[in-house]
């Protein structure tokens, strides 16, 4: 087969290309179809519990998804022009489209109860107007701080910050809306800063960053692998081949996700960067294998067949390995990794086949006479760069072999101990660099305020007015205390809260009687009054619906950790496990960042499977390639000293283990594998012809050696660029190609030869001819 | 000479139009008679009112209560009294309310289970009648001169003719930007009203689902409030109406919120 499809495309070049390009048109017209969703709840499957619980709440309490705004100034916010502006940009802010008007939440929407003449209570809006003097700018500041639903949330304690909160119908609206409350803040310039936070805001603003993102850096590295490729062969015509292959391969996976019906998501939005490195990694062996036979014997087809022949089955192989590593994602019980691992494996196999068709053809479309000079560079004539990291290589692999296997023990070692400190965390305000806008907002109204990150704890029963019961209230209460002792915990916000407030007002706002009553009828009543007084019952229901089934216990966050909010989490378990909750009534946990740590141990176990399954497979792999147990434990230690390694140094620096880095471990896999095949695939071919070892030894330095180089070089200077993006998981995976490249370039090149040099009369045994 | 002509047919222009609006009422005249149709019909008022919140799940809440009014001037102030019977944990809870035509209303709570009267003050006449989607507003009328009225057209509503008159208030108010009425040629009484908010977007609305004669009165005595947004939807059902009881006005103080007049429970 491998014949029939190299010669066809020798002999046939244009019908091959033709075909290519044709499929390709057909898979680039699905693209306009595409649908963007950059929602990462849909990291978890539609019909995961927690996540129906979370709909299931926000409908029964009305709640929604909200920006949260911070006026921040240095001295003291709450001046009348200050004031005046919050309400003048709030008061715009209520046309936007998509916003719910009558649940934002700024000192010129809420309304404030309190004692008026004649032991009267007097409930108005808390900034009615704008505002004239001081005096009722510091009023404003007090009556903040005296309702416990308000302080923390409208006001910091220090004066520094006024906030608001503009609920929205749906996350994936936030960062349009962020803009729009950008333009008309822009209108009211002062010398206070505005802050725009909120995880929704995060998480969408990620979504389309993205994109920009991605098609700045894809073709970024394009233009940086082609210029190296350039330098290393110097023939513009034949280094076009690696580029169309992987632009094809691209264009093909993203064509088919689309044309299937799948959603572009934050996580398949990086398919495009996984598969450029992928695919041009063959094409180099290839062009690499083809410059270097060329140069000696200067016949383009016999050259192109050569290549071709030496490369078809560890291109096969590498190409499956990389296959499994992706296709093993499929374990992970998260659909966009599941689509991920799905459509990179099928944009690989792509590449194999294009590499192995696209390569030959345009190479045999070149005429001899534009190949005059190609395989003639000078990179691997004796006096060459590259010739002599080969020999140093060479020499030290053959030379200090037991030495290297000596530092590969102690590095496992050391490795191991790492990865053993790996801290499992994410938080995607956190994906966004510590200088974005985003991650400011984040930090600034975190340290002022109650915080932005909002968990519901839902309180449930069978029984209509339970919550009403004031045993149950006293113990929300009890919770609530406890909960708000955590450092991580701004403030909570309840049912019972409201009871107190109401009762404290009605006694003319004598602290003694902001209790909680004993009697259920007066809660009932209590409530009522709430109701009629006119102080919006909306508000009511957002703590408690309005059978009194179920009761809401807002818990706002200073971080959005998922430690953070997992130690929140199993804080309340523990305290529910020694105070057991009234009888009847249980609690569960909803909320955006709930929602994250549920997906979070979902991809962590699950990754934990994909990763374990694809070991597993790419070693019966390895073993059935070699036809030998030997070498096929040998061919996987490049794969597991670099996966130990990387994550080890995550485990070392500190850095959590977070989405990114879970779904980079199954390109480490994928990746760091095929230099190894390539490696002991090609020396045990030469050994067979030479079938001396020493001359073996020798020769897998030259042509494979210098191929796994160039590759080592173009995929790691490549991805450089992205180590620059404002969004940290695009850091993060320019980072893991370097890594990947150089590490697993260096055990290939040291330790492989090292242990085959050691071993050599058991691998490689002289053979006489 | 074509001067003259001009001013000839102008004239008889202009009085051909002056006929056209002396015969007609002005749509203030007619929203001013049908406030006083809807909101003060005889001297007073005692029904037994029920209330049903229904939900966009269709989860319904149930407010009982007799409600007793008195008008201490035709088109002018008025007090409510308010006796509240479900839901159960609530009963003997009473609520009254002094409605000024002009100025801010006053309301008096009393709560049984702390043995308490307390006075509020509200400035927000349009925040929510215990819960339902009727404001207060809603319940003891707008007066008809804080609004601009303006006749759209005429046309029928369930076979019967209406005028179809548009009311913008004078001053900015929360409550709606303009208010489209349809008010029925003989009675005055509104078949239904669409409140329009920010952005020309319709809030709510109001349906007579039922009018009926009490006591030579034509009285709705079925009317529902949707809040389009939320869709949630308010029904309020009149019964055992009776008109002119001579409700002493010593009852709508708060003495007689601590000890409500039995005589008027039923």
């Amino acid at each position: 087969m491998k014949k029939g499809l190299t010669e066809f495309a020798i002999k046939q070049p244009w019908i091959i290309i033709g075909i290519a390009v044709l499929i390709t048109a057909f898979f680039a017209m699905q693209f306009p179809k595409i649908i963007i969703d950059t929602d990462p709840e849909n990291m978890l499957p539609a019909d995961e519990p927690a996540r129906l619980f979370d709909h299931q709440v926000k409908e029964d309490f009305s709640l929604y998804d909200f920006i949260a705004v911070g006026v921040v100034d240095d001295k003291n916010a709450f001046t009348p022009d200050i004031l005046n502006r919050v309400y003048n940009i709030v008061s715009e802010i209520e046309d936007i489209e998509g916003i719910i008007v009558e649940d934002i939440l700024a000192p010129s929407t809420v309304d404030d109860i309190k004692q008026g003449a004649g032991g009267s209570i007097v409930i108005e809006t808390l900034m009615g107007d704008e505002i004239e003097t001081q005096e009722e700018a510091d009023y404003i500041f007090d009556r903040i701080m005296m309702n416990p639903l308000l302080k923390g949330k409208l006001a910091s304690e220090d004066r520094k910050v006024i906030a608001f909160f503009i609920p929205i119908e749906s996350k994936d609206m936030s960062h349009r809306i962020s803009g729009e409350i950008t333009e008309i803040t822009n209108k009211y310039k002062g010398n206070e800063k505005l802050h725009i936070a909120g995880l929704p805001i995060a998480e969408d603003s990620f979504g389309s960053e993205m994109f920009s993102q991605m098609a700045l850096s894809a073709p970024a590295a394009m233009l940086i692998i082609l210029l190296l490729l350039f330098m290393f062969f110097r023939q513009l015509k034949i280094i076009m081949a690696p580029m169309i292959v992987a632009i094809m391969s691209v264009i093909w996976a993203m064509g088919l996700l689309i044309a299937t019906g799948h959603t572009v998501h934050i996580m398949s939005s990086m398919i495009p960067i996984f598969l450029i490195p992928i695919s041009v990694l063959n094409s180099i062996h290839i062009i690499s294998e083809f410059h270097d036979h060329y140069g000696k014997y200067k016949h383009k087809e016999a050259s192109i067949r050569n290549s071709i022949n030496t490369l078809f089955l560890p291109m096969l192989f590498t190409s499956m390995t990389t296959i499994a590593g992706f296709l093993s994602l499929t374990l992970t019980p998260i659909p966009p990794v599941q689509v991920f691992g799905i459509f990179i494996a099928f944009g690989v196999l792509v590449s194999w086949f294009l590499s192995i068709t696209i390569n030959p053809a345009i190479a045999s479309l070149i005429s001899d006479k534009t190949l005059r000079n190609f395989g003639k560079s000078s990179d691997e004539d004796e006096k060459g760069i590259l010739a002599a990291i080969m020999n140093s290589f060479r020499n030290l692999s053959h030379k200090r072999n037991i030495a290297i296997i000596g530092v590969t023990a102690v590095i496992i070692i050391i490795s191991s101990v790492g990865l053993s400190m790996i801290v499992v965390n994410d938080n995607p305000v956190k994906w966004f660099k510590k200088s974005h806008p985003i991650r400011i907002a984040d930090t600034v109204m975190n340290q002022h305020l109650a915080g932005t990150y909002m968990n519901y704890l839902v309180f449930e029963s069978e029984e209509s007015d339970r919550m009403k019961d004031p045993e149950v209230l006293r113990y929300v209460e009890r919770l609530q205390r406890e909960l708000e002792k955590q450092e991580i915990v701004g403030a909570t916000a309840g049912l019972p809260d409201i009871v107190k407030k109401v009762r404290f007002e009605l006694f003319e706002a004598d602290s003694a009687k902001a209790v909680l009553p004993d009697n259920q009828d007066e809660v009932a009543q209590l409530l009522f009054v709430f109701e009629m007084s006119g102080g919006d019952a909306d508000d009511l229901f957002k703590m408690v619906t309005s059978d009194y089934d179920k009761l809401n216990l807002w818990v706002q966050l200073t971080r959005g950790d998922n430690r953070d909010v997992q130690s929140t989490v199993e804080f309340v378990s523990d305290y529910v496990a020694k105070n057991p909750t009234p009888k009847g009534v249980e609690i569960h946990w909803a909320g955006l960042p709930y929602i994250n740590i549920v997906w979070q141990q979902k991809m962590v176990t699950g990754m934990r499977v994909s990763l374990s399954g694809a070991f597993v497979v790419v070693l019966l792999m390895m073993i059935f390639l070699f036809r030998s147990f030997k070498w096929g434990v040998i061919s996987m230690l490049p794969l597991t000293i670099t996966v130990m390694a990387i994550y080890a140094f995550i485990g070392y620096i500190g850095k959590p283990y977070d989405m990114p880095i879970a779904i980079l471990s199954s390109l480490t896999l994928g990746l760091s594998v095929d230099f190894a095949i390539h490696f002991i695939q090609r020396l045990r071919a030469i050994h067979k012809e030479t079938g001396d070892f020493n001359k073996s030894f020798h020769e897998i330095f030259e042509g494979a050696g210098r191929a796994i180089s160039r590759n080592v070089m173009v995929i790691a200077i490549g991805f450089i660029p992205m180590m620059f993006s404002s969004l940290v998981p695009y850091i993060t995976v320019g980072t893991f190609f370097l890594a990947i490249m150089v590490v697993s370039g260096l055990v290939t090149m040291l330790l492989l030869p090292a242990i085959v040099k050691t071993f050599s009369k058991k691998l490689l045994p002289d053979v006489k001819k | 000479m074509k001067l003259s002509k001009i001013v000839l047919l102008s004239l008889t222009l202009f009085a051909l139009l002056s006929i056209n609006v002396f015969a007609q009422e002005t749509a203030e005249e007619i929203m001013k008679k049908s406030h006083m149709a809807y909101y003060y019909a005889g001297n007073d008022g005692v029904a037994n009112v029920s209330m049903r919140i229904i939900d966009k799940k269709g989860k319904e809440r149930i407010r009982e209560f007799v409600m007793l009014r008195l008008d201490v001037e035709d088109g002018g102030d008025q007090k409510y009294y308010t006796y509240f019977k479900k839901p159960s944990d609530v009963s003997r809870l009473t609520f009254m309310v002094h409605k000024s035509a002009k100025g801010n209303d006053k309301r008096w709570i009393y709560v049984p289970a702390i043995d308490l009267v307390k006075q509020i003050s509200a400035d927000d006449k349009n925040s929510s009648f215990v819960g339902s989607d009727f404001s207060y507003e809603d319940v003891s009328g707008r007066h008809w001169s804080e609004d601009t009225h303006r006749l759209l057209y005429d046309s029928t509503w369930n076979d019967k003719a209406v005028w179809v008159i548009e009311s913008t208030p004078k001053e900015k108010y929360k409550g709606f930007t303009r208010k489209v009425s349809y008010i029925d040629k003989e009675t005055y009484l509104p078949y239904k009203e669409l409140y329009f908010g920010k952005k020309d977007k319709l809030v709510k609305v109001m349906t007579s689902e039922e009018i009926k004669e009490v006591d030579g009165i034509i009285t709705i005595t079925h009317r529902t409030m949707k809040d389009v947004k939320k869709n949630r939807v308010t029904h309020v059902i009149f019964e055992d109406i009776d008109y002119n009881t001579g409700i002493k006005d010593e009852i709508f103080t708060e003495r007689y919120l601590m000890n409500p007049p039995m005589e008027f429970i039923k």
